[in-house]
């Protein structure tokens, strides 16, 4: 070890580059998390959805086939959050291409404010890439006043390049599935 | 530093040193704890795999009694014996605390530590004629993180684990939310800890080994003349060194959710707890192969001394073990078939796992066709190595059986997986294991072992792990479950029978342990190399045991 | 499809010929299982189990006004294990006939030839190669030709696997048709969680039955539950899965379906049992401490037991109700995992908050 610094040992060598190697790998542990929620993004893997603008909503409206697809919408809570939270109805049916609105109805039944987070993903997995939405409260923190009600509208439409995805054309049903959580560790009332 | 190791049995017994301490006692404690020699260093990683066994082995004996007959018959009382409480519940979480606790020992302070830690110490310094590791003090530092990581894992069996009991009753996977909400108490941060403990100093072991295997080879010894068993420890290193900081990524992931508020894992934040199984699986897997590749090149090695024939299709037995790991790093999905995933990827997954069997054929083959017109003697290194090759491919089909995302949709989870992986670990890197240890006990300790015991080891042994663990694929395609602390009654017949397996095998292993106390107390010398012509590395070169320094002059490979 | 399994069958017979023809004495399990085997392509015709109709015909009698509904009595080696049984649990759904099939037909014989392949050889080297058969050995290490056989022939044999085996996850993954029955599935610790949404049956809290109950039932215990899961036969069932707290898994060996419950997202799986009966399976993810004892059973009932059933449990069929009428598609209200179990009126109705 002490001739380090004089000349570098070619075992030295080896060693570092090994080293280096490792601690790739443990950036790349790291990295995971972001690089996985990427992927997601961009693949629908795990049934996630995806983001759209007006422009792209208004060239999937045009491309519409007459195919209709239902849509359910599912809710939960969670973790002894204490709100009720529903969609205003379990489905919809609609033309794949067309643009929908849902409105998700969140309510706090406690005597104190609570926040509240959700997470969303789709059934089949494979619809997550042709499920676009253009407005959502997907994962904003919400904030409830005791009784508050709040009103969170879903605005999406099912991308008509399903039907040319020969894993996903014959889907009949998406579900999209929200999940709300307490913001923080348990909320008082629970 | 002592120059030549004192006679022979001081050198692989630690409680034999009376008659020989007058020489070596005041070196005692700097030879033993502060080593820097690899062959003490195999020596103290060999000793600790084998007592780590026996703990890891007696939790399979708990477990195999109160799966004996239907109903919970001993959980609680046990759970109360460690200080838990003599509840039901206490009972139940002992039960998970259990099956986590012998699967972390096995992988990871018996298998791990005796293949790579004992024999990858021992041989391969003397196979490639060097004179030691590169580094030797990061040697020494690698095994007392091991020593300490045990020590650990087994205290955190006795602290607060939540759920009303002692210990972490996570499984060895450690999946989020279980091992994060699911489970208060220290005990899970102090298993995830030794994990943490254990993986730097696989990853400093791993580093090791590189660097001797790349710049301590004797003249002459070329990459494509290296032993088989180096290769294996060299693709093995790399395997580790690819998977282990993933794990210990993930792992500090969790440690943050659980400790500091982080959310990675945690739906309710924003993470995914199937995240946390992708890099679990993106080590565990490759963790499969660090376990079996050194297994295959003991077994190489000893299929070709004892056939006296070189290895037969040399460099597709080194290429396929670089194969198997290369793919082995993209095939981890296999083991989430159930998580909920696209077809396309369950396809890919599918297929990719299955390529897999292909270069394990290749060695499967290979030996057979090295031991193809040899002159066989069928010593107990052989028998076991041949028990190997066999349960090795009866494991290695089932896992073709299990890689159909489609089939495993129903058995993913069940004893048939349970019954897949102790056919490839327990019978099959635990069969290497011993074979190696008979192959090169005679050169570790200057002594034979008895022939008799060692056959008799294992033919008690192969009957015994066979009865354990076939009836699982049964039980398996029946619908049992893993991780059942208890079953409803038309599964008795068969962990019934699979309970006396491990009886039956436990018999062996008195046999291994009497076969020991033989060789050391009353064992015949053995000389340079006790199994002839076949023998071709540098290690029968050298005296039994070797010098304490070997190598002085490198030896010249033509 | 039928194509890429006639497709493969031929692949499979052209390679091993002579193999196949060994493996029926070879393999046991094989021949064992002629029966079933056979059933996959014509799986439709397969008419309901006798045995199953006739014990639940019997409440059918009184259904006139009240809706009342009886559970079925399991019957001994349909959707649960036997002792000493060794088979997979005859197989209810196409699916997993098709996966039987595969498993029974295909692998085990091929994986069984391997494994005596190997052993036979082995066996055949050892007495032919010992030191004294042969005292001087050869020096042969190498052999091109036979490296490149013993590569390549498992790679046709296991691109012959991979023919059915892409099929049977195909059909596993195709999408259920429109007037699929959805229940929504909630992994709890330690229980599981019903609910029917297109049903109005809000959810069911499904724990496992005491010993004593258990065996007064006729039920296998640590198998049987208070309130079991029920659907029509002969249609496709949808379970969109989830977990409420850890992971957990529901599985249902007799319809060869096991689909992870992971907490903070939905997972979809699909079934159509054939035959009426009770079918039970277990937790099949590490979930905690009463992991081995939150099971699941599934009672498949005719459509018009389905009918009373739903009724019984106040709910309504779908297009016999107004829509709008009571949208119980939530995990409403606070959650209350602990809550003791027992009534289906347990999980709070979605509170009155018209929109
Ligand atoms: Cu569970």
């Amino acid at each position: 070890m002490t001739s380090l610094a004089q000349r570098i040992d070619p075992r030295i060598r080896t060693a570092f580059s090994a080293a280096a190697l490792a601690a790739g790998m443990v950036g790349l542990g790291f990295a995971s998390v972001p690089l996985y929620d990427l992927f997601c993004r961009v693949t629908g893997f795990g049934g996630t959805t995806m983001k759209a603008t007006e422009a792209q909503a208004n060239t999937a409206a045009a491309q519409q086939t007459g195919r209709v697809v239902s849509v359910r919408f599912d809710s939960n809570v969670r973790n002894g959050l204490p709100w009720s939270f529903r969609p205003e109805r379990p489905r919809e049916t609609l033309s794949v291409g067309a643009r929908d609105m849902m409105i998700f109805i969140a309510k706090n039944e406690s005597s104190v404010p609570v926040t509240g987070t959700a997470t969303f993903n789709v059934t089949p997995s494979a619809a997550g890439r042709h499920f676009s939405k253009i407005q959502c409260f997907c994962f904003t923190e919400q904030t409830l006043q005791p009784g508050q009600e709040m009103r969170m509208p879903v605005v999406y439409f099912v991308n008509p390049a399903m039907l040319d995805d020969p894993n996903a054309r014959d889907i009949q049903e998406i579900t999209l599935s929200y999940t709300f959580f307490p913001v923080d560790e348990a909320p008082a009332g629970s | 530093m002592t120059d030549i190791a004192a006679t022979a049995p001081a050198d692989l017994h630690g409680h034999a040193h009376a008659h020989d301490d007058h020489d070596d006692k005041p070196g005692f404690f700097v030879r033993w704890f502060m080593s820097t020699n690899h062959k003490d260093i195999g020596t103290l990683y060999l000793l600790f795999a084998i007592v780590a066994g026996i703990i890891g082995g007696a939790l399979s004996g708990m477990m195999r009694l109160e799966l004996a007959e239907a109903g919970i018959q001993y959980l609680p009382g046990w759970a109360s014996m460690l200080g838990g409480e003599s509840t039901d519940t206490a009972g139940k979480h002992f039960w998970n605390v259990m099956i986590t606790a012998h699967g972390l020992i096995m992988v990871f302070f018996m298998v791990m530590p005796a293949m790579i830690g004992g024999f990858g110490n021992w041989f391969v310094p003397l196979m490639i004629g060097a004179p030691d590791m590169a580094f030797p003090r990061m040697n020494n530092v690698s095994f007392w993180l091991t020593f300490v990581a045990f020590l650990l894992l087994v205290g955190s069996m006795f602290v607060p684990g939540g759920a009303g009991g002692l210990g972490a009753g996570t499984g060895w996977t450690v999946y989020a939310p279980l091992s994060t909400s699911g489970s208060t108490g220290p005990a899970v941060d102090m298993a995830i800890f030794s994990l943490h403990l254990a993986g730097a100093a696989s990853i400093l072991g791993a580093i090791n080994f590189i660097t001797t295997i790349f710049n301590m080879r004797a003249p002459g010894m070329t990459l494509h003349k290296m032993p088989l068993f180096v290769w294996s420890v060299l693709v093995t290193a790399f395997l580790l060194l690819l998977a282990l900081p993933v794990l210990a990524a993930a792992i500090t992931m969790l440690l943050a959710d659980r400790n500091f508020g982080a959310a990675f894992f945690d739906a309710a934040g924003g993470g995914d707890p199937v995240l946390y199984q992708h890099l679990f699986w993106f080590f565990g897997h490759p963790e499969v192969y660090i376990m079996i590749l050194p297994g295959f090149g003991i077994v190489s090695q000893i299929v070709a001394t004892f056939s006296r024939k070189p290895v037969f299709g040399y460099l597709g037995m080194a290429y396929a073990m670089v194969a198997i790991g290369v793919v082995g790093f993209v095939v981890w999905a296999h083991h989430m078939f159930t998580v909920g995933m696209s077809v396309n990827l369950k396809m890919y997954f599918t297929a990719a796992t299955m390529v897999i069997a292909v270069p394990t054929g290749i060695k499967i083959f290979s030996w057979l066709a090295t031991m193809w017109g040899g002159s066989i003697s069928f010593k107990t290194p052989m028998v076991w190595s041949l028990g190997f090759i066999f349960m090795f491919t009866v494991g290695g089909v089932t896992g073709v059986v299990l890689a159909n995302g489609g089939v495993d949709q129903n058995l993913h989870d069940t004893y048939y997986v349970v019954a897949h992986f102790h056919y490839v670990l327990s019978l099959g890197a635990v069969f290497a294991l011993f074979a190696g240890f008979y192959y090169w006990l005679p050169k570790m300790s200057g002594r034979m072992y008895s022939e008799f015991l060692g056959q008799l080891h294992f033919w008690v042994f192969f009957v015994g792990v066979n009865v354990m663990f076939f009836p699982q694929h049964f039980l398996g395609q029946q619908g049992m479950p893993r991780r059942y602390p208890d079953y409803t009654a038309a599964y008795e017949y068969w962990h019934n029978i699979s309970s006396w397996g491990y009886a039956i095998m436990a018999v062996g292993m008195l046999f291994f342990f009497l076969n020991m106390a033989y060789t050391f107390l009353l064992g015949k010398q053995a000389g340079d190399n006790p199994w002839g012509e076949g023998a071709t590395t540098l290690e029968w070169t050298l005296s039994s045991p070797p010098p304490f320094h070997q190598f002085n002059t490198l030896p010249k490979i033509s | 499809m039928t194509i890429m399994k006639r497709l493969f069958l031929a692949v499979m017979f052209a390679m091993t010929p002579v193999a196949v023809a060994a493996a029926a004495p070879a393999a046991p399990v094989a021949t064992a299982t002629a029966a079933p085997v056979a059933a996959p392509a014509d799986a439709a015709a397969t008419a309901p189990a006798d045995a199953a109709t006739t014990a639940t015909a019997a409440p059918a009698a009184d259904a006139a006004a009240a809706p009342t509904f009886e559970y079925a009595r399991p019957v001994d080696g349909v959707g649960q294990p036997v002792p000493g049984g060794w088979d997979f649990q005859p197989q209810v759904t196409e699916t997993g006939r098709y996966a039987h099939w595969l498993n029974n037909v295909v692998l085990l014989p091929l994986m069984t030839i391997v494994s005596l392949i190997v052993l036979g050889l082995m066996l055949w080297i050892v007495a032919r190669y010992r030191a004294k058969a042969n005292p001087v050995p050869s020096k042969t290490t190498h052999n091109t030709m036979i490296e490149v056989i013993w590569t390549l022939v498992p790679v046709f044999i296991l691109v012959g696997i991979a023919v059915p085996s892409i099929d049977l996850l195909a059909k596993q993954y195709a999408p259920p048709p429109a007037d699929a029955v959805t229940v929504k599935v909630t992994g709890y610790q330690w229980y599981w969680g019903y609910e029917y949404p297109d049903h109005s049956v809000p959810e069911i809290i499904s724990r496992m039955l005491p010993e004593e109950q258990a065996v007064a039932r006729g039920e296998p215990y640590q198998l049987a539950v208070d309130n079991r899961m029920v659907v029509p036969v002969n249609r496709t069932v949808k379970l969109i899965v989830t977990g409420a707290d850890v992971i957990h898994s529901w599985a249902m060996p007799a319809f060869w379906t096991k689909m992870d419950a992971v907490p903070g997202r939905l997972n979809e799986v699909t079934f159509k049992a054939d035959q009426i009966g009770v079918y039970y399976g277990q937790c099949s993810e590490l979930c905690g401490i009463d992991h081995g004892f939150m099971p699941i059973a599934v009672e498949v009932v005719s459509e018009a037991d389905f009918a009373r059933w739903v009724a019984s449990r106040g709910g309504t069929m779908p297009g016999a109700a107004a829509p709008a009428a009571a949208p119980a598609a939530a995990g409403a209200a606070p959650a209350a995992p602990q809550a003791p179990a027992a009534a289906p009126t347990d999980t709070p109705a979605a509170p009155a908050t018209a929109s």
